[in-house]
């Protein structure tokens, strides 16, 4: 732990939250360090480095939550924060028309550390700011390329959970990603192509795989083909859609509507609700039999892979989607009693020490099929295969969805043929994943996460990872953006 | 006088205490320029749903910030610890950045030392507002709606901010500022309503009137048809107008501008929307959420984007700013949209002008479709409905739009005078309600 006196100041908040006659309490202390380089059109035009920490205390008191949190860290804080919590909690207590009630949790006692071979801080920032220069100035080594940009990502956060209950967990997670783009222009319009490697709990050594050199030509030289493309023609296409962009298709229509919180109402403010209403689960056709949809937070170098969840449960994998059939929800430990499950799938997230926990999103995925990418395009006599993410856009319960994408090729009679610009397609979500038939095998399988996944009020960013294969949907509606 | 004089404990970061943090920084840095910037923030938000607190929160966050250079090299670094040995650490992480980060050919050192703009930034009504407070109204709409037999599902928050900038170069400022919210989504069934507020004085948020215009919506919504998808004239109320032009605002930086890759690309100086429209950023106007200086330690003054119609203004970084030799960096933080001519009072008599239209409450979800005519997607929400002859007689289901706005503000058929604007996702505006002809909905969802 970064600080020796955390247990200190741990035990000292949580006997006060005993001595007041609270049914639960817990303490998260934090300190994240992050650093994020900034290039822009071949200079680095930032460079900032944060280093935050502070505590927040959670306090169920007669049915009712209080939380309060300050990054003052010391020995008079901690019990006036404390006391706060308890004050807020029995506020909360005195309108509670119904108690909140936590599912059992074994206690915990761990260690968590996520792996990494290259600690991206021990890095020389020289090394990190030479490769974005380099980057940038390959691409816009392309004449029509007029302008680029590229960053570097990571953040390290040691943390200490304490409950009332017992438990005691520590971690020490890091994180990495990085990405570059090319923005094109020709004829009065432009046009932007990235590379971006994921967002995952590993050090540098992303990075440095990723070879950001190798891929930089291509990626000009896709700016400027696709800035150039004709534009799509409306109507119905097959499409074949690769893993990054998948990431963000199962994010949004399938992570989100699989948040019992929000199923519940609590987001209704805000975030929304969800189609998956709890009377569908077990009973509704989400998709098609090839639509496996699996939530894992145990795999390793995921974002949601971090031992435990912020309510001191333990990671956990369970399906969502099962061949088409809508099973699973990500639970806390405050709602999974009200669909009658006695144990929290472990999703309980806050995005830094000032944040209470809520509902997130696990790693979902989708489970690999068995054929080849090839074979999948070689069913396609009309169709368009997209990589990347571009826009993206879907209603408060999830149902109307609209996505673009970063990259589009036109396939025609079983083959790629040439890129397309401005496709644009959109549907509900259970008809298009009725109309998944075919899921490329696990050799094809990648990773990609998000880090602002925005839910709650005041608003968190959330993390986690999606991973796909590619995967083929018939007769989508596609129209021109 | 500090709004903030009433409160024991958590004392915010004065006035003289951020001075003598910015001192301290500024004595053991070594480099040409050092700049020091101050976010201590203290908020809470109380939040509910299904008629009752789901999350009842205080959060303290003071966080320092520290940008070092050495001739046109420069880092930055940040903490939440304002210990001396901690701040000296900053300091130090800032510098050796600084050492070894690659001349930026756009650096320039900070903006001169000048008097800011005094403005009343912080009420002391809203810094002592505490759980209580949020709570008491948090149990009033609650209370509303359970005499409705309807769903409340909300936020009430209240928050006070110390910010300060200053630079090795003399460059001073602080101001304390205050900021309370109140958002409320009513569900009837599967309907739902809403209504939102934002003022620095926490007295301001007007509860039980906008609790009871997030009930009638929600109940109005339960008669429901589907229409098809298509080109309609809409009635957009301020919080769906304010959806669109917040995405005007935000692309309109002049960096892209110069570089040719901006949907406004060749039109400063040109009109871009109907000639009765003007924007302006009026930042001390009572009622927006106004400040005396940016982050950046630039003033924040009453500025003229849109005049007329025509577009007079880019929003610029400083480099690009002394490259076009423009003296003065106009900022928007309290966007003021209104209209030349006969204006109606409110959204109801611009609903009497229409023998057929949609009126959206809000829009959800904007993003934008294609960058080179910003054109963008989103869906309606909370509150739309089929206006006939001069009245609403049904909800519809939820339209998909895809629109410019570049496009669809120059097809302008009435407006309001301006009102207050708050959503999720665009912050606080004041602008009129409108009517906009061949608004282009492009599908319907199940509700």
């Amino acid at each position: 732990m970064p600080n020796a006196d955390w247990d200190e100041l741990a035990e000292l908040a949580l006997r006060r939250v005993t001595a007041s006659g609270a049914e639960y309490g817990d303490i998260r202390l934090l300190r994240s360090v992050s650093q994020t380089i900034g290039g822009e059109d071949r200079r680095i035009a930032s460079i900032r480095d944060t280093d935050d920490t502070g505590f927040g205390v959670r306090v169920l008191y007669h049915g009712g939550w209080g939380f309060a949190a300050s990054s003052v860290c010391s020995l008079e804080e901690v019990p006036r924060v404390a006391d706060l919590a308890v004050e807020i909690a029995r506020g909360s207590a005195s309108l509670a028309s119904e108690k909140v009630r936590l599912v059992e949790e074994p206690v915990h006692h761990d260690r968590v550390v996520t792996a990494r071979r290259i600690d991206p801080f021990a890095v020389p920032l020289e090394q990190k700011t030479t490769l974005l220069r380099e980057v940038m100035d390959y691409v816009q080594r392309q004449p029509e390329v007029v302008r680029s940009s590229a960053s570097l990502w990571a953040r390290r956060d040691w943390k200490l959970f304490l409950s009332t209950e017992g438990t005691r967990l520590e971690f020490d997670l890091l994180a990495s990603q990085g990405e570059f783009t090319a923005t094109a222009r020709h004829d009065g319009r432009f046009a932007s192509r990235s590379f971006s490697t994921p967002h995952l709990r590993t050090g540098y050594e992303l990075i440095a795989e990723a070879n950001f050199l190798a891929e930089a030509p291509r990626v000009a030289a896709q700016a400027v083909e696709k800035v150039k493309a004709p534009a799509v023609r409306p109507g119905l296409y097959d499409l074949v859609l690769d893993p990054e962009h998948l990431s963000l298709t199962i994010h949004e229509s399938c992570g989100h509507p699989s948040e019992l919180d929000r199923a519940l109402g609590y987001e209704a403010n805000y975030a929304g609700t969800s189609f998956l209403t709890t009377d569908r689960r077990g009973v509704f056709r989400y998709g098609s039999p090839h639509v496996n949809l699996v939530a894992d937070n145990t795999e390793p170098d995921t974002l949601a892979a971090t031992g435990y969840d912020d309510d001191g449960v333990t990671c956990q994998k369970w399906d969502i989607v099962r061949e088409g059939l809508f099973v699973g929800y990500c639970t806390n430990r405050e709602v999974a009693s009200k669909i009658g499950e006695t144990r929290s799938r472990g999703s309980n997230r806050a995005d830094s020490w000032g944040s209470v926990p809520i509902v997130r999103i696990a790693n979902i995925g989708l489970e690999p099929g068995t054929a080849s990418l090839d074979e999948l395009i070689a069913d396609v006599k009309r169709g368009i295969y997209i990589e990347g993410h571009g826009s993206y856009s879907i209603d408060q319960r999830r149902y109307n969805f609209q996505f673009g994408g970063d990259a589009f090729w036109l396939i025609e009679n079983g083959r790629r043929t040439h890129m397309v610009r401005d496709v644009i397609y959109h549907g509900m979500t259970p008809e298009f994943w009725g109309a998944c038939d075919g899921v490329a095998d696990r050799t094809h399988r990648r990773r990609y996460g998000f880090i602002t996944c925005g839910k709650g009020q005041p608003g968190q960013s959330g993390w986690m990872t999606h991973a796909a294969s590619p995967a083929r949907f018939r007769r989508i509606e596609v129209i021109k953006g | 006088m500090s709004a903030t004089n009433q409160k024991i404990w958590p004392k915010m970061t004065s006035r003289e205490e951020f001075r003598f943090l910015a001192d301290l920084v500024l004595k053991r840095s070594g480099g040409d320029d050092t700049t020091v910037t101050l976010q201590d923030h203290h908020g809470g938000t109380t939040r509910f749903a299904n008629n009752r607190i789901v999350q009842n929160v205080d959060t303290r966050r003071g966080t320092l910030t520290v940008s070092v250079a050495f001739g046109k090299r420069r880092g930055s670094a940040s903490t939440t610890d304002f210990t001396a040995g901690s701040i000296q650490e900053t300091v130090a992480r800032a510098e050796r950045i600084a050492r070894v980060s690659p001349e930026d050919p756009e650096y320039l050192p900070p903006p001169a030392p000048q008097i800011f703009p005094a403005r009343q930034t912080a009420r002391p009504e809203t810094a002592a507002a505490g759980p209580a407070r949020r709570l008491e109204y948090a149990n009033e709409a609650i209370g509303q709606c359970r005499i409705e037999n309807l769903q409340a599902a909300g936020i009430v928050s209240s928050s006070v901010v110390s910010a300060g900038v200053a630079a090795s170069n003399g460059l001073f400022a602080h101001e304390e500022r205050t900021e309370a919210r109140f958002s409320l989504t009513v569900q009837a069934d599967d309907a739902t309503g809403w209504s939102a507020a934002a003022h620095r004085s926490i007295d301001h948020l007007k509860i039980q009137e906008r609790t009871l215009t997030a009930i009638d919506k929600a109940k109005r919504g339960r008669d429901v048809q589907e229409l098809p998808p298509g080109p309609y004239r809409v009635i957009l109320e301020p919080a769906a107008v304010a959806g669109l032009w917040s995405w005007m605002l935000w692309t309109l930086d002049a960096k892209s501008y110069e570089k040719g890759t901006s949907p406004f690309a060749d039109r400063l100086g040109r009109r871009i929307t109907d000639e009765r429209l003007t924007l302006q950023n009026l930042p001390g106007h009572p009622d927006l959420l106004g400040t005396g200086f940016t982050q950046e330690g630039l003033p924040s003054e009453d500025a003229l984007w849109i005049e007329n119609g025509v577009l007079r203004q880019l929003a610029y970084d400083r480099f690009t700013a002394r490259m076009q030799g423009v003296k003065r960096i106009a900022t928007w933080e309290a966007p003021h949209l209104s209209a030349s001519g006969p204006t109606a009072l409110r959204t109801q008599d611009l609903i009497k002008q229409c023998d057929l239209a949609i009126l959206v409450t809000n829009f959800w979800y904007i993003r934008t479709v294609n960058h080179t005519d910003l054109t963008l997607t989103g869906m309606t929400r909370d509150g739309t409905f089929l206006v006939e002859n001069g009245q609403i007689t049904s909800a519809v289901r939820n339209f998909r739009f895809h629109e410019s706005p570049l496009r669809v503000f120059n097809q302008v058929e009435a407006v309001t005078e301006p009102a207050e604007a708050v959503t999720s996702e665009t912050g606080k505006l004041l602008v009129p309600a409108m009517i906009l002809r061949d608004f282009h909905f492009s599908s319907v969802t199940r509700f």
